[in-house]
């Protein structure tokens, strides 16, 4: 009798326990989401800042100016879901991205110290996001493992947690910023 | 990867001076030693033969002069090993870097070797010295060797027996890192225990060790276990090339390193078995490989700012 209580303790226990894990992943999973949205949010914040300090010296950069604006709305946007600011984030990235290419041809504007701080607040911002996104994924590839093994699957089943699906890398996020190919290129 | 060292003329003079006064000491230490040996032993003859007294006398007639001798020459040696590290050394840093200067008696304080957490192991006994500080381009670094060590005590019939173990024999290198962060970040050496906890914490995330980060380079988690206070800012600082490069600066090693980021500044524990920078008291000066390991050791840690490419000052903090 003492033996069969104590066994079903000791399921109870186990059972709890691999309940309290599932629900821990998946809480650990929103939270790195949100760690990635405030990395964004960061970055998005640094965008006016930097369109002011340009358009006073880029004559002929208007359109990209002028999108990268509008993308910075519409990611800001209510309504907006992660993956489509996930979506906008990657194209404002490849605007400012050859909005810098295009810094060469303006030797004040390279020289301006003001932009020359926003430069490196945004590269840093870039790595921060590539952070945050290998965080996530790690979080996922976690939770996931706990969802679809045994006996997290059966516990899984009953509170109806399904697998997620982790972000797409980037291939220039799996590698260093360099500097040479960011402004320099 | 060992740079070569080439003995200029001036240095050539210095160790040429610092051989006669090797070999002065070399043949003391064989005199003061040769009278306290033969003194003993002669004591114990006497004593058979002609009486106790009359055998602490004879002993003491060659050991007092021994002593003193090498009592003597104690001075002459320390002033032979200051001047190889200042003058012999000095040149071969300068030969890599005109910045380098060696502090001999200086050292990482242990208060320093304590808050870069790379071991959690209390320390009863601490020395350090020769420290080496120099610059590459905007990135500050030094390096000194360190012999941290702890002790255990058994009871044994006799009393109680204390055994030493090292905590770190080698060097410990450190440099302002090019990247802003706020935590701890801690690169170990992964060994069972550290794996156990691993395991736990991916697979029975309530009971694992929380501070542990998981991260995607299977060559680089075969080695080490990584424990953060900041799981994103783990990642920030030991991003995908980072990860190959602390491999490959680990593969180079003899032993698997251990590193800590803190206070914006990075810390690299290598275990060695030399103690690097001492001039040779019972073999040659003369000799052209003389510098050779102390160069390798040296390049080896230079290079550390070019192989993780801490110059790269893209971020805000320049």
């Amino acid at each position: 009798m003492i033996i069969v209580a104590v066994i079903a303790v000791l399921v109870l226990i186990i059972g709890i326990g691999i309940y309290n894990s599932l629900i821990s992943k998946k809480n650990q999973v929103a939270n790195a989401f949100s760690a990635i949205d405030v990395m964004l949010k960061k970055r998005f914040d640094l965008l006016p800042n930097l369109v002011e300090t340009v358009k006073q010296y880029m004559q002929y950069e208007g359109d990209t100016l002028t999108k990268i604006t509008e993308l910075r709305g519409k990611a800001l946007g209510t309504n907006v879901s992660e993956s489509d600011k996930l979506a906008l984030d990657q194209q404002i990235g490849s605007a400012v991205k050859g909005l810098m290419v295009s810094v060469e041809n303006y030797p004040d504007l390279k020289a301006n110290t003001n932009f020359l701080n926003l430069q490196s607040t945004w590269t840093e911002s870039e790595e921060q996001i590539a952070a945050a996104r290998r965080n996530y994924n790690s979080t996922v590839t976690t939770y996931n493992n706990a969802v679809m093994m045994f006996p997290g699957n059966m516990f899984a089943g009953m509170l109806g947690y399904q697998p997620m699906q982790v972000l797409e890398t980037a291939a220039e996020e799996r590698k260093n910023v360099s500097a040479k190919e960011l402004f320099n290129s | 990867m060992a740079a070569n060292f080439v003995i200029s003329p001036t240095v050539q003079i210095v160790l040429d001076e610092l051989e006669i006064q090797r070999k002065k000491i070399v043949s003391a230490n064989y005199k003061g030693w040769g009278l306290i040996l033969g003194g003993i032993l002669l004591a114990f003859l006497v004593t058979n033969f002609g009486g106790l007294i009359a055998g602490l006398l004879v002993g003491a007639a060659a050991v007092i002069p021994g002593g003193v001798m090498l009592y003597k020459i104690s001075d002459d040696t320390a002033q032979y090993k200051s001047r190889f590290k200042q003058e012999v050394v000095g040149a071969a840093l300068s030969s890599v870097d005109q910045s380098l200067t060696l502090e001999p008696k200086n050292g990482i304080s242990e208060s320093e070797f304590v808050s870069s957490q790379l071991f959690t192991t209390g320390i009863d006994r601490y020395h350090t010295e020769d420290l080496i500080c120099g610059k590459v381009d905007k990135t500050t670094f030094y390096f000194a060797e360190v012999h941290a060590e702890y002790k255990t005590e058994t009871r044994t019939k006799n009393g109680t027996q204390t055994t030493w173990h090292d905590i770190l024999k080698g060097i410990v290198f450190t440099a302002d890192f090019n990247k802003n962060f706020n935590g701890v970040t801690v690169v170990r050496p992964k060994d069972f225990g550290s794996s156990i906890g691993a395991w736990f914490s991916k697979n029975i995330f309530s009971v694992g060790d929380k501070n542990i980060v998981e991260l995607e380079n299977d060559g680089f988690n075969k080695n080490f276990v990584t424990y953060s206070t900041d799981q994103v800012e783990a990642r920030y600082i030991l991003t995908p090339a980072m990860m190959e490069r602390i491999n490959d600066l680990n593969q180079r090693s003899a032993y698997t390193v251990s590193l800590s980021f803190i206070n914006s500044s990075m810390y690299i524990a290598f275990p060695l078995d030399k103690n690097y920078f001492e001039a040779p008291v019972f073999k040659t000066l003369l000799k052209p490989d003389l510098l050779d390991d102390d160069m390798a050791v040296l390049t080896f840690m230079y290079d550390i700012v070019h192989e993780l490419d801490l110059n790269t000052r893209i971020w805000s903090k320049q």
